[in-house]
């Protein structure tokens, strides 16, 4: 447990020195909401906006988690001599999946201020983002690692992650959707759960398998 | 080189062309249930339906010699994984293309339309297709064969169980009707009101174009194997 905070510790500090990450996150996120606001502007009907809203969540996590990421080979070896594999990569998901969590709810804010939802259940959106964007994120660090090893960056990992988004997204949209019903709309125990069970599922396997990546 | 095991056995191929000559005289010929829209294409059960049937098992063998090669890493377990999944994705190819002619004939009315519709079985498909796909892409991205085998054998592990939960799942789940039989709760199999003329062929049927996506699958191997042998000369 120590480990793991520690390894969350070194994460943040690194984060928190590089501004020019931080500053590009935040100005990719706006531009990218802005864009679509002007885009958008004769559109009013909210299922366009929830589905535009899940496009841009996934390039920002895309964006943010490679970056994170990025230019971290040379410091990675010395990682490795220090903790075993399924302690890193727990920290990792644990500081990626939070560090998602912020700039997506950042991006919610945006979102809401310049296009907005309408009439929204507040709390089944947020619960659906939550679940949504931690499952995202361990699931680009996975593949990210992956892409890493195979040396392909950003584009590789563009190309392993976008269909193994999509259960997660689907499941979102819909659960979304019946948010945006405005009322309290029955049936979305299910897919709360399904969400769950995905969440639960890209932990156990990014914890299982990530060891064979880690060994040169 | 290996020369011994199932794959250089020759009964089951004989036994892969009578099933797949039964099924394809068979199919057209026997009788088939009269239903409205369905009428004469319903036949397209014997092949359609069979080709996701050899990819699902096809790719759950694939899935197999992963993880054998993650616990054991000898190079036959990798080029059998890789070579099972790029048959799949053939059979993946066939299953859409002889949906969608179905399609065509059956959902469009006819007219000759498009033969994709959004339904919660064709999206899992693609994906699943899709995924595939991308674990082509890894494989070619990569030289060096170790670093290949063991990375591509970690995607295909996480691909596959991503993918088949989703397959499982997302049909039980989506509010959206399916057109695929066993809609309303359940994306099995069991709702097919097949005649017993049908099941007369529809089970050769299965196990014929299994039997067939095998046998591509082990020459596949073999070729591959041969090629690593020479390549190490």
């Amino acid at each position: 447990m120590n480990q793991i905070m520690a390894i969350i510790q070194r994460e943040l500090r690194h984060e928190l020195r590089s501004r020019k990450a931080w500053l590009a996150i935040m100005l990719y996120t706006g531009s990218t909401v802005y864009i679509s606001y002007l885009g958008m502007q004769n559109i009013t009907d909210a299922s366009t906006h929830n589905a535009v809203f899940w496009l841009l969540i996934i390039f920002i996590s895309m964006f943010a988690t490679s970056g994170s990421f990025a230019g971290r080979e040379s410091e990675m070896f010395y990682i490795y001599t220090l903790v075993s594999p399924g302690r890193f990569i727990l920290a990792r998901l644990i500081y990626n999946g939070v560090f998602l969590l912020s700039v997506s709810l950042l991006a919610f804010v945006i979102f809401t201020f310049f296009i907005g939802f309408g009439e929204t259940n507040l709390l089944l959106f947020l619960s659906t983002l939550l679940l949504t964007v931690w499952g995202i994120s361990s699931l680009l660090t996975m593949s990210f690692s992956i892409a890493s090893k195979g040396g392909g960056g950003f584009t590789l990992m563009a190309v392993l992650s976008f269909p193994l988004l999509v259960p997660l997204l689907m499941t979102a949209q819909h659960l979304s959707e019946l948010s945006l019903a405005g009322q309290s709309s029955p049936g979305y125990g299910g897919y709360i759960s399904v969400l769950l069970a995905l969440d639960a599922m890209i932990a156990a396997l990014c914890y299982l398998l990530f060891p064979y990546l880690w060994r040169d | 080189m290996i020369k011994k095991g199932i794959l250089y056995k020759s009964w089951w191929k004989y036994l892969c062309i009578i099933f797949l000559a039964y099924t394809v005289i068979a199919g057209f010929l026997i009788p088939v249930p009269v239903k409205p829209i369905l009428h004469e294409t319903i036949r397209n059960l014997y092949f359609h339906v069979c080709m996701w049937f050899a990819m699902m098992f096809i790719l759950t063998v694939s899935l197999y010699y992963s993880i054998m090669y993650l616990r054991n890493p000898k190079e036959d377990y990798d080029i059998i994984a890789s070579q099972c999944s790029y048959v799949g994705l053939i059979f993946g190819i066939l299953g859409l293309i002889t949906g969608a002619l179905w399609a065509t004939y059956t959902w469009e009315g006819g007219t000759g339309g498009a033969g994709w519709i959004s339904d919660p079985k064709i999206n899992g498909a693609f994906i699943a297709l899709l995924s595939y796909f991308a674990y082509v892409v890894l494989r070619n991205a990569m030289d060096d064969e170790q670093k290949r085998s063991r990375i591509s054998a970690v995607y295909n592990i996480f691909a596959y169980v991503m993918m088949m939960v989703f397959i499982m799942i997302y049909p039980r789940l989506s509010n959206v009707d399916s057109m695929h039989p066993g809609n309303g709760g359940n994306p099995g199999f069991n709702s097919y009101d097949l005649d017993s003329h049908m099941r007369m062929v529809f089970y050769p049927a299965v196990i014929g174009w299994i039997l067939l996506c095998c046998w591509i699958t082990s020459i596949n191997i073999r070729t591959e194997r041969i090629k690593r042998y020479l390549h190490n000369i």
